[in-house]
């Protein structure tokens, strides 16, 4: 591969690249990102690439594995280039028929397409499907373009035009402004301003600086950097160098967790592919600026994530966070002067460099600017990665575009911020998603996790859910964190358990307020987040659980009781087989009892009864019926 | 030359070297704010938050440990306020229901205004607020024993569990332990769980003012910086 000297070269490689793809050849794209995998997209590229071999069409059609496009729940998608359709939950079986009649010939199978669920209608591309056509696409829509091991096919969507810009163009305060400029704000869950951080770091004093960018993203429910570093590795690199230069850095480091293992390999690949071409090194594009990266593995401690912790870790210490009286701007990796981002902050720049930051500011409100990617998940239709504007309404997230509940029933709270941030009820879904306004209401936009709960969520188990998570992940360095997060666990397990006092109550929120107070670093300060605000929304749940001994939404397995209801049940039986502790009895078709000392409240003779005849009930109460 | 810095310590002008955390200029102003894991010529962790202050800055304040704060010219801190002190005493409820078999232990929960503890007591037998872990490290340079472990999971060991040879059996890391001194009725046996030590932990002044260091001699115990 030919080392890019200069500007110059760069942008006739790239007049190269786009001239040769825009011959209008057939180009197969599918999903190669985390979600279609684990729906079987793999297979589905093996049978593309067999049945292509075959037909003899290897060297005609191009097939493109891309990262993460973002509807996961409609996995593995294929897009078919040039006539732009859209497939989705493809099979490895369907791929002769696809290569027979879409490829070779002109043909749509109706079949495959997807199905607007408002309108019942198969519809043929992608900006067609509700899913895509609410959102705001600006990182995400490359995932689609370009194959993530490929630094051609970054070259040829102009990638590292704004890194060859600014070694032109920008001096670093320049760049600074720029962003400054932009209002771009940190998306690792802080929301500092990015500008800021850049320039601090530049007036710090230090005989050397590092760039860090954080990939070490452990929320339950999130993966949008995954996605992005698997989809997209190049835009953080340029984004990085960009960085390197703004702030005076020749090293940086990206700490991915090991447990993303594409991600990793996809940074590594996108490093030496930067490297051949010149783009990290000694004297990049003939400038005299020298950069290189290197890939930090973590080894899956959630706190990691906290910027102390993880440049403690990439030192090859114990993962724990210090006090950051000074920040981590004057006295970070190495005691050296270091600027951390997300991958997603990071990814956003080139692209701010590229169309200036009076674009990247037009989008967003007053506070927040730009767009925001979230990952959508929970009791929610379309699952999948979103990329919308800041300050878009949650109602528009979760319905427009995630489609309403996945089963009918009302949707009751939405998560946010990961394990760090809160439960806002569906009373607030006209928020607008900016860091301001979730932070008043007592949630973050945090990472980006939005996790999305229905009526059959006991809010005090999810608060319990996200406590034990964090126990766990708790360094256990600080007093606080360590045992405040364990006695709040004790308190709400007694809730969840049927042992709860009324004056628990008080106690948990004073306890709250001591840890995130106290607490040494950022994991210990938002810890009490989901209890906080669970108390705050949801306070008659948790009444009902201390004084009524009830579990609204029928999950806490000590409060509540399987009934057979006697008219609906047929005494098919299917139940007593069912059932793995032998609770249940009754004659052939007569009404079947469940004994409540045998139950284990395990649920599995509810799942498999087809009339419907068990329901849970609490304290006599029906719960939200299966 | 040493440099020197004034700050205001709950109202009281102190003038400090350039360097100094917040805790020992209070400690040396005379001003009391309990503390557990610092020990003196032991690097600070900011792990047990009992050092909690106010840190007032551009009209809004910040809870710190002031172990890790190091002073600066025309800082304001409130090392006593109310709310601080509310804090602190739930920082040293936690501590003491955790671990309550320590003289030393039940002597700070008593000067933060622990009186009864509202969660069940556990009697583990260390905080872990590595002060052996530091002496060991830092004034031996032993490295014999470490932190293992994340979370609740988290204990001082040696390396492995097996004990190395730079550990000499000095003892040094047990000296400063605060749990190496049990309360005056000896552990407490199950049903008995309350707090002994009543007989150092009375605060000598009778009704001693915010701020002031009571000249206790509580701080014996726990190595308080005043009695190094």
């Amino acid at each position: 591969m030919p080392r890019v000297n200069a500007i110059g070269e760069l942008s006739t490689l790239q007049e190269r690249l786009r001239a040769g793809r825009a011959n209008g050849e057939t180009i197969l794209t599918v999903c190669g990102g985390t979600g279609c995998q684990a729906s079987r997209s793999g297979a589905v590229i093996d049978a593309v690439r067999a049945e292509l071999e075959r037909q003899g069409l290897s060297d005609s059609v191009k097939l493109r594995i891309t990262g993460c496009q973002g509807f996961c729940e409609q996995g593995p998608i294929m897009v078919i280039d040039p006539s732009n359709v859209f497939y989705c939950h493809i099979e490895p079986e369907d791929v002769g028929e696809i290569v027979a009649r879409s490829v070779q010939g002109d043909e749509v199978i109706e079949r495959l397409l997807y199905t607007d669920p408002a309108t019942g209608k198969k519809v043929r591309t992608e900006a067609e499907i509700p899913f895509y056509r609410a959102q705001d696409r600006v990182l995400l829509s490359k995932n689609r373009q370009i194959d993530p091991c490929s630094i051609e096919d970054y070259f040829a969507i102009d990638g590292y035009s704004a890194l060859a810009k600014v070694l032109t163009e920008y001096a670093p305060e320049a760049v600074i402004t720029e962003v400054s400029a932009s209002g771009l704000r940190g998306r690792g869950g802080g929301g500092f301003p990015t500008g800021r951080k850049w320039a601090d770091c530049r007036g710090a004093s230090g005989d050397e600086k590092y760039v860090v960018c954080n990939a070490d993203e452990g929320d339950p429910g999130a993966y949008m950097d995954r996605s992005v570093l698997e989809g997209d590795p190049h835009a953080v690199l340029e984004g990085m160098s960009i960085g390197a230069w703004a702030v005076g850095a020749e090293r940086g480091y990206v700490y991915v967790r090991k447990e993303y293992p594409l991600a990793v390999e996809h940074t590594r690949t996108a490093i030496t592919q930067a490297r051949e071409y010149g783009l990290l090194g000694e004297n990049i594009l003939g400038s005299g600026f020298n950069f290189d990266v290197e890939v930090a593995r973590g080894g899956g401690a959630f706190v990691c994530g906290e910027s102390t912790a993880l440049m403690a870790s990439i030192e090859g210490k114990v993962g724990e966070p210090r006090p950051k009286d000074v920040h981590t701007v004057e006295d970070g990796l190495w005691h050296r002067p270091t600027t951390l981002n997300n991958v997603e902050t990071w990814a956003n720049i080139p692209s701010i460099i590229q169309n200036g930051a009076a674009w990247f500011a037009s989008k967003g409100t007053e506070g927040s600017r730009g767009t925001k990617i979230f990952a959508l998940t929970g009791q929610v239709r379309n699952t999948g990665l979103v990329e919308v504007a800041m300050g878009t309404p949650l109602r528009k997230i979760i319905f427009d575009i995630g489609g309403g509940a996945a089963n009918g029933r009302g949707i009751k709270a939405v998560q946010t911020g990961g394990p760090s941030g809160g439960c806002l009820p569906a009373e607030l879904f006209d928020l607008a998603v900016d860091f301001e306004t979730l932070a008043q209401a007592g949630s973050m936009v945090g990472s980006g996790g939005m996790v999305v709960m229905d009526e059959k969520t006991c809010m005090v188990d999810v608060a319990k859910y996200f406590l034990a998570f964090l126990l766990d992940e708790s360094c256990g360095k600080c007093v606080p964190c360590r045992l405040g997060i364990d006695r709040m666990l004790e308190i709400v397990t007694d809730i969840t358990e049927g042992r709860g006092r009324p004056e628990q109550l008080p106690l948990l929120e004073e306890l709250a307020e001591t840890v995130r107070e106290t607490s040494l670093c950022a994991l210990g300060k938002t810890a009490p987040n989901p209890v906080v605000s669970t108390l705050r929304y949801f306070r008659e749940e948790y009444m009902a659980h201390i004084t009524e001994k009830r579990c609204p939404a029928g999950v806490c397995r000590a409060l509540i009781e399987y009934v057979i209801d006697e008219e609906r049940c047929t005494g098919c039986g299917v139940c007593l087989r069912a059932c793995p502790h032998g609770a249940i009895s009754g004659a052939k078709k007569e009404p079947h009892v469940i004994d409540p000392l045998t139950c284990r409240k395990c649920g599995i003779c509810a799942e498999g009864c087809a009339f419907e005849a068990i329901t849970i009930h609490s304290q006599g109460v029906p719960c939200y019926s299966m | 030359m040493l440099q020197y810095v004034t700050l205001t310590i709950d109202g009281a002008k102190v003038r400090s070297p350039k360097g100094t955390s917040v805790l020992d200029a209070a400690v040396h102003a005379g001003i009391c704010i309990p503390h557990l894991c610092h020990t003196p010529d032991l690097s600070d962790i900011g792990a047990c938050r009992l050092c909690i202050v106010e840190h007032v800055k551009n009209g809004q304040s910040t809870i710190t440990a002031s172990c890790t704060l190091l002073v600066e010219e025309g800082m304001v801190i409130r090392a006593n306020s109310d709310r601080v002190r509310k804090l602190r005493r739930n920082v040293a409820e936690l501590l003491v229901t955790e671990a309550p078999n320590s003289r030393a232990i039940q002597d700070i929960a008593l000067r933060c205004g622990v009186k009864e503890p509202r969660y069940p007591f556990r009697n583990n037998d260390c905080v872990l607020c590595g002060r052996c872990v530091r002496t060991c490290t830092e004034l031996y340079r032993a490295h014999a024993i470490g932190f293992v472990g994340r979370g609740k999971d988290r204990r001082v060991e040696y390396a492995f569990g097996v004990r190395p040879d730079s550990c000499l059996l000095c003892r040094a890391c047990i000296l400063v332990c605060p749990m190496s001194i049990p309360p005056c009725d000896g552990y407490m046996k199950p049903g008995e769980e309350r707090f002994c030590g009543k007989c150092e932990s009375q605060l000598q002044v009778p009704q001693y003012e915010d701020g002031d260091c009571t000249r206790c001699d509580l701080g014996l115990h726990f190595g308080c910086a005043r009695h190094r």
